[in-house]
């Protein structure tokens, strides 16, 4: 998230920046060079996979301002002279005349402090940073934020809204209708800030549908099961059926198959300003337990029946 | 302190120039990058964009600055770590269903 409004007062601890690179105070800029690019190569939170790349964002963002710290002699010389007292997680007291309140342009400049900390800001001020990550000055977008996005089949017909916590921040997150299973939502500037100029981060949200009881998503389409009884099956009848748009009358036609897919035209998702249809998927069901009287009835088709006893059905 | 915010606007398609001002490039240089195959648009609107490639391309241009690999070698990247992704993801699914 952007950090907006003043800068809080509040007690810095200190960063060994040479710890965070895994090197010797004694490292030479080749050494720092090389370790830099060897963490980037590893915490690159672009590398991680889709569970680990926040969390591997907060990490390259401390490997970063250690190596913008490190690799620029100024800074690591005023950096070294401070920290001659000072172990890395000590309470840090900046020095009168250090740090904020120093330099013109103190924000949104090109080169913005981006996302280093506190304690960084505290020695080099809030306008020193993010202009040599990587060792280049080429604008860089601002690490995103991703995160899952659940959301049920009645989002995706009518759109919807949904508070999600993402690093510890929530957001109202629109849904718009017709979105679709494993697609990908923008929400834009809504995480770190850029480099050198760079549009900022972005939460990317991967929509994943929470399966239905009922109805099935195939493309545009729906697909929902419609249990029959035999005699409405081989008779046909007008059934009650329920839909996401409410309850309809459904004909089935006499000697309707198990199987047979009976199409309710646009009540399907919504695509742009059209919409796809639903199938009710015809599925003959037995009594489990008929009555005497039921029992008798089918002795009877027993006794009617053309096709043999012995032989499964030949429809 | 706490200050009412709108739900931000929820994209799912980009034009050519919503891409490149979500990615801080100019809408030629995005073209160049459509021409050779790095940016894909919409296999139905060869002018939109899907988030998903907004999200993809300014991984590339990180990748590039940070690492210092081409735009044709973070792409390759990019559809690397995508690949494992959705291992990942079957094979969490798999698990889920008692296979391991």
């Amino acid at each position: 998230m952007p950090k907006t409004g003043k800068h809080r007062d509040v007690a810095v601890k200190f960063r060994d920046y040479y710890e965070v690179l895994e090197v010797p105070r004694t490292a030479s800029a080749d050494d720092i060079k090389r370790a830099y690019r060897q963490l980037a190569r590893k915490h690159h939170p672009d590398l991680q996979p889709a569970s680990e790349r926040n969390q591997a964002a907060e990490r390259f963002k401390e490997i970063n301002e250690a190596y913008e710290v490190l690799s620029d002699p100024d800074k690591r010389s005023k950096y070294d002279a401070l920290g001659r007292d000072y172990k890395g997680g000590m309470d840090f007291t900046p020095p009168p005349g250090t740090g904020r309140g120093g330099t013109a342009g103190d924000r949104d400049t090109a080169g913005n402090v981006g996302d280093f900390s506190d304690f960084f800001a505290s020695i080099f001020g809030r306008s020193a940073g993010g202009t040599r990550r990587g060792g280049v000055r080429m604008s860089i977008p601002g690490s995103d934020i991703e995160g899952m996005l659940p959301v049920t089949l009645d989002d995706l017909l009518h759109g919807g809204q949904r508070r999600i916590t993402l690093d510890g921040h929530s957001l109202d997150v629109i849904i718009p209708r017709g979105i679709r299973d494993g697609a990908t939502l923008r929400l834009a500037g809504q995480g770190g800030p850029g480099i050198n100029g760079g549009p900022a981060g972005d939460v990317y949200l991967h929509v994943r549908l929470l399966p239905h009881p009922r109805y099935r998503v195939a493309g545009d389409d729906l697909d929902m099961d419609l249990p029959l009884w035999p005699w409405q099956a081989v008779l046909g009848s007008d059934v009650r059926v329920d839909t996401p748009d409410g309850p309809v009358m459904l004909t089935i036609r006499p000697a309707t198959q198990s199987g047979a897919r009976l199409r309710l035209r646009g009540r399907g998702l919504p695509r742009g300003n059209e919409r796809g249809d639903l199938y009710a998927v015809a599925r003959v069901v037995v009594p489990t337990r008929p009555s005497a009287e039921e029992r008798e009835a089918y002795e009877t088709l027993r006794r009617l029946a053309s096709a043999p006893a012995d032989r499964p059905a030949t429809p | 302190m706490s200050v009412t915010r709108l739900p931000p606007r929820v994209e799912i398609r980009l034009s050519l120039s919503d891409l490149a001002t979500a990615c801080g490039l100019s809408a030629n240089r995005v073209k160049r990058l459509v021409k050779l195959g790095l940016v894909e648009p919409e296999p139905d609107a060869p002018d939109r964009f899907s988030s998903a490639t907004a999200a993809r391309l300014r991984r590339m241009l990180r990748l590039r600055a940070d690492l210092g690999v081409n735009l044709a070698g973070a792409a390759i990247i990019v559809d690397l770590v995508e690949h494992l992704d959705r291992l990942d993801a079957e094979l969490s699914r798999l698990r889920g269903q008692g296979w391991t």
